[in-house]
């Protein structure tokens, strides 16, 4: 602002003397400020000659100081007390407190001094490391984590082994007091399985199919009681349980049907003598209590007398051209006039007695395991039956059986109609029906077999399908020669194994009806064997020869890898061996088959008709086989 | 279920029931016909009770219920002229909880039994018919399988009835009349025997000496 005038300031300086006195008339006497020397004495006088120099280790050693000072008490407060009484005297010398630190000073170096060089010499006077018992310095913090660590570990594991003290504790308190108070436990575990009812202070359950669909009159009821009999002094076994069931006496033991295929009738005087084997048990899995075994085997007890009451009443009802007979516990009837089935119903029970009584078994080996397989699903199926909604009336009121069965009222069937709904077989027709087929179906294969093993060439392969049906199966024949594979494919049967008969259907459509008879089957298949036979004899006609030899009865041509003779008459003696030639060098198929059908080698059934050409040279002779004949 | 004829024999002059009736049986057995058991067609009447009458006091309708062997799980009802119910044979029972609705008619129940014969497509049932103890007359159903529709085959129907009936050969049967193109059931066959069986009734009885 250049318009104002300038201020003039001044300045003073603030150091003022000291008032050491103020007079009576306000005069003021000042202290003299101190000189130089005086204030470096007084500046002297604040030396702390206890602490070092250095200001990093000021704080450190102001720290070691206080230590020092705390833990020295009563040095300090002399220290102190001192060090006031000397600054209320300045009158005293203010350099004396630094001569005597001073002095001190040098009395301790000089000490020092005398003790280091002493020391030097190592005669009156030697250092001596201080033994130290804790390990060196730099590995302290490591083994201090260590020790630590494992104190606190095994606090911990203390702690833990405490609680699992009382845990094993409690648990074996409880095994000890389980087994008597578990029956309600075990109880819940077999109401899970099987059907309960209590009935007044009985538990009674049901072991029946009927809940299942099934329409047989016994009653399977059960009993479940506790077992007490359980001494607490000894020990108590291992496949204790507190629970046991009672079933019925008539369902003891295990049971299954055996069903099998006998050649010959046996004596009427056998039947009913039925030798059981005991099969053995099947294996229970490991974690199921007894009770559940128990019970599993009289329900298959029940099931296996369903399934023979069932067939032994259709036995008994059901009008067939041979009649079945039903011995006591076996149904013998007879599928085809040389067989016999059998089927019987073998009950073992768990006695000691009947156990030494049953030692001789009879071979397994003819029950026939896929039909009493069958049986058991045919039954159940029986059962599904019943209890399907076909049968299940609908509306409720109306009345059971078949669905169509209702309406054959309301819709005035006539008889022939209701045949038509009624399923007019069986368990047991269906069981001899299939019995029936497996061993025809088995008898087929022997067949088969047999022939390919007797007759080398032509070879006979049969392809059984995997897919069959209970009451039909089917296998391709194809009849080839070795070697001649590709060519010769015309030979393909087509076997279809039915109930009764066989259905042959050759590849060039015809259709033959075989009848259970074995020897048809085999004579048919021979027959067949000749026409592939045909075919491969009509492709194969010419050899090229290498030699000729004439003679009157015969003539010998050889070729690459043989010799084929020819003669005119019929009947030819020495055959023997000249065959036997033949039939080890010569791979020739239809002589082959010459040896096989002309056993006795008599070749008085076989006729070679044959064209050779004019030309005989060794190497342009070709015999021709034109066709063979066979009776 | 074919065409069926129903039709009455008349009995033979000075002889029984019974005689005609072998008579006719052996006439089929000579035509080639094979017998193939029993037969047997009976019939119920029922009338509305009186209860469920209006206050006009009609006539209560007269009510059927019959069976046939032929169709053993049914039972038929049907009015005079009116609907023909074909039911379960649980219908029995169901009268008999409906008797306040329907009364039996006192001595009503009429059947007919006999023979049943097969002479290939036909089927011929020649039958007594009896009312309580006493014969009554003669039936005879005529019924051709294979077809269904009643005109087709009305004409072969009756050269058959001519071949063992001679003379006695009925005309067409009512029902006939009615629906000629469609499908002949066996509530028809029901009607037919409903109407022969009132035919006999109103005949007037058989005199004694047939009987024997």
């Amino acid at each position: 602002m250049s318009g104002v005038r300038a201020v003039r300031i001044s300045i003073e300086s603030a150091c003022e003397k000291q008032v050491q006195e103020v007079g009576l008339d306000g005069t003021e006497t000042y202290l003299q400020p101190l000189s130089m020397s005086q204030n470096l004495a007084r500046l002297a006088q604040r030396i702390d000659f206890s602490q070092g120099s250095g200001s990093e280790e000021e704080e450190a050693a102001g720290a070691e100081g206080d230590t020092q000072d705390w833990a020295g008490a009563g040095s300090s407060a002399d220290q102190d007390d001192e060090e006031g009484l000397v600054k209320f005297q300045p009158s005293l010398w203010p350099w004396d407190s630094v001569r005597n630190n001073l002095r001190s000073a040098l009395t301790e170096m000089c000490v020092l001094y005398d003790v280091l060089s002493i020391v030097r010499d190592k005669k009156f006077m030697t250092l001596d490391p201080v033994s130290q018992d804790a390990l060196p310095p730099k590995q302290n913090p490591q083994t201090l984590q260590l020790i630590s660590k494992k104190k606190s570990l095994a606090g911990a594991a203390q702690i833990l082994l405490k609680g699992a003290e009382r845990l094993t504790k409690s648990v074996t308190e409880n095994q000890e007091n389980k087994l008597q108070r578990d029956f309600n436990s075990e109880l819940l575990r077999l109401r899970q399985h099987w059907k309960l009812r209590k009935v007044g202070d009985k538990i009674l359950g049901d072991l029946s199919y009927r809940s299942a669909g099934s329409l047989f009159p016994h009653h399977g009821t059960f009993e479940v009681i506790k077992n007490t009999d359980i001494d607490l002094d000894k020990k108590i076994p291992e496949d204790y349980c507190p629970l046991d069931v009672q079933i019925p006496s008539d369902l003891e033991g295990s049971a299954y049907i055996k069903v099998s295929i006998q050649k010959q009738a046996p004596d009427i005087g056998d039947l009913g003598t039925v030798n059981l084997f005991k099969r053995p048990l099947p294996k229970s899995k490991p974690g199921s209590p007894h009770w559940q075994t128990k019970l599993e085997a009289a329900q298959n007890v029940l099931l296996c007398k369903e399934i023979f009451a069932q067939l032994s009443r259709e036995a008994v009802q059901i009008k067939s051209q041979i009649p079945h007979i039903v011995v006591k516990n076996q149904i013998i009837s007879q599928p085809f006039p040389s067989l016999q089935l059998s089927i019987s119903l073998c009950h073992s029970s768990n006695d000691k007695k009947s156990q030494k009584s049953a030692t001789e078994k009879q071979s397994p080996e003819d029950h026939l395991y896929v039909l009493e397989h069958n049986l058991h699903l045919l039954i159940r199926e029986f059962h599904k039956q019943t209890l399907s909604s076909i049968m299940m009336p609908h509306p409720a009121s109306a009345p059971f059986g078949h669905k169509r069965m209702r309406l054959s009222g309301p819709q005035a069937f006539d008889k022939n109609e209701i045949n038509s709904l009624q399923s007019s077989e069986g368990l047991l027709e269906k069981i001899i029906k299939q019995a029936k087929h497996i061993f025809l179906r088995s008898r087929t294969a022997a067949t088969i077999d047999s022939l390919a093993s007797r007759i080398e060439d032509p070879q006979i392969q049969a392809h059984w399908s995997n897919i069959n049906d209970v009451y039909e199966s089917s296998v391709k024949v194809l009849i080839t020669s070795q070697g001649y594979e590709q060519i010769c494919k015309s030979i393909q049967l087509q076997l279809n194994i039915g109930v009764e008969q066989i259905r042959v259907v050759h590849r060039d459509g015809r259709v033959i009806t075989l009848s259970h008879q074995e020897q048809e089957l085999q004579d048919f298949l021979l027959s067949q064997f000749v026409m592939d036979l045909r075919v491969a004899v009509r492709l194969w006609f010419s050899f090229p020869v290498t030699s000729v030899k004439i003679f009157q009865k015969a003539m010998f041509y050889k070729i690459a890898n043989g010799v084929i003779f020819v003669d005119h008459s019929k009947k030819f003696s020495g055959i023997k061996w000249k065959v036997e030639t033949l039939f080890i060098k010569w791979n020739c198929l239809c002589l082959h088959l010459a040896l096989i059908f002309s056993r006795n080698f008599d070749l008085e059934y076989l006729q070679i008709n044959y064209k050779h050409k004019e030309a005989i040279t060794s190497k342009d002779v070709h015999l021709a086989f034109e066709t063979f004949h066979f009776i | 279920m074919g065409v069926t004829c129903v039709s009455q024999m008349p009995v033979a002059e000075g002889k029984s029931v019974q005689q005609t009736v072998e008579l006719l049986t052996r006439k089929l057995e000579i035509l080639g016909a094979e017998k193939q058991g029993t037969f047997c067609v009976d019939c119920e009447t029922y009338h509305t009770a009186a209860s469920t009458l209006g206050s006009q006091g009609q006539a209560g309708k007269l009510m059927y219920v019959m069976h046939n062997s032929e169709y053993p799980l049914s039972c038929f009802a049907l009015f005079e002229n009116g609907p023909c119910l074909i039911a379960d044979t649980n219908f029995d029972v169901l009268m008999v909880k409906l008797k306040g609705f329907f009364q039996s008619a006192k001595a009503s129940k009429i059947e007919t039994r006999g023979t049943r014969y097969q002479y290939c497509d036909f089927l011929v049932k020649v039958g007594t018919v009896t009312m309580g103890p006493s014969a009554r007359g003669i039936s005879v159903e005529v019924e051709y399988g294979p077809c269904v529709v009643a005109s087709d085959c009305w004409s072969l129907l009756l050269e058959f009835l001519q071949s063992f009936l001679g003379s006695h050969t009925p005309g067409a049967p009512a029902v006939f009349g009615n629906r000629h193109d469609s499908v002949y059931g066996p509530a028809d066959t029901m009607v037919q025997y409903m109407e022969l069986f009132n035919k006999i009734r109103k005949q007037q009885q058989v005199p004694v000496a047939g009987i024997r």
